[in-house]
């Protein structure tokens, strides 16, 4: 809406594919968070409910290389290094996040609090805003 | 007038990063407010959405408009005006449950969550499949 595809495109340096993969790890994770706290499926650990983004963090990482390895045959070494650099940094930081926030839900501890869990998403919102900067 | 992509990534990252101060300090219990006013950027952004998407069905709508791919357009425009109150009518119950002013089961509250998102995908996979090979 406010963004075109090809915008996302260029901004969040994925394909559009990984950010079908992503949004369909967010709706798999929100269904088994309702499953979890509406008490369907009340044994589900924080690890398990979060599963789908970390195997779609996973799936990302395994295509972004492939893209990246095809770059590089094609003899777009710089593009494909900074490709696989800036995924590779956007994937990292989501992951550690996520995995902050397992952490944190999971063992309830107050020394964890929820700035440093978000710290990650920060430091994403930095990079992403300098990023744009570069596109336009 | 048409916004460039630098005011509309930076309309996006204030709002969002506005949005995401407030919450953690609600999180950690630094900031005793309601949960309605935390999500106050939120309601912002979707208010400017929500104006610039009538506006800009309104100026469709003129005389003397173009009217070559007009029911497409018109078709997205809806679909996003759509999407925009799905979200809305998801922030505005997930309010109401952490507030505690209703009891209903999580599931109902994300309902238009998954409707948004599955419309998105879906659009998203028009968008691969049939625009490209177009």
């Amino acid at each position: 809406m406010l963004f075109s595809l090809r915008e996302l495109g260029q901004w969040l340096r994925l394909a559009p594919c990984e950010l079908g993969l992503q949004g369909l790890a967010l709706l798999l994770c929100s269904a088994l968070l309702v499953l979890k706290v509406d008490g369907a499926a009340a044994a589900l650990s924080c690890w398990a409910v979060l599963g789908p983004c970390f195997a779609a963090d996973g799936l990302s990482t395994y295509f972004s290389t492939i893209v990246s390895v095809r770059l590089c045959r094609d003899g777009e070494k710089r593009l494909a290094v900074l490709r696989l650099l800036w995924v590779l940094t956007v994937l990292g930081l989501k992951f550690v996040f996520e995995l902050l926030l397992c952490q944190k839900l999971a063992e309830r501890t107050h020394e964890l609090w929820y700035g440093l869990v978000m710290a990650p998403i920060f430091i994403l919102l930095q990079l992403l805003l300098l990023r744009a900067c570069r596109v336009n | 007038m048409r916004m460039s992509l630098a005011q509309r990534v930076l309309l996006t990252w204030l709002f969002t990063l506005l949005f995401l101060i407030m919450l953690v300090l609600k999180l950690d219990e630094k900031a005793p407010w309601n949960w309605f006013l935390i999500f106050i950027p939120v309601w912002i952004f979707d208010t400017i959405l929500l104006v610039m998407l009538i506006v800009k069905m309104a100026g469709r709508c003129k005389s003397g408009f173009d009217p070559r791919n007009g029911s497409q357009h018109m078709k997205k425009n809806v679909w996003y005006l759509i999407a925009m109150l799905l979200k809305l009518a998801f922030c505005l119950a997930l309010c109401a449950k952490l507030q505690g002013f209703t009891s209903m089961k999580l599931v109902y509250v994300f309902i238009p969550f998954w409707v948004l998102l599955i419309g998105g995908l879906v659009e998203l996979g028009y968008n691969i499949f049939c625009v490209q090979r177009d």
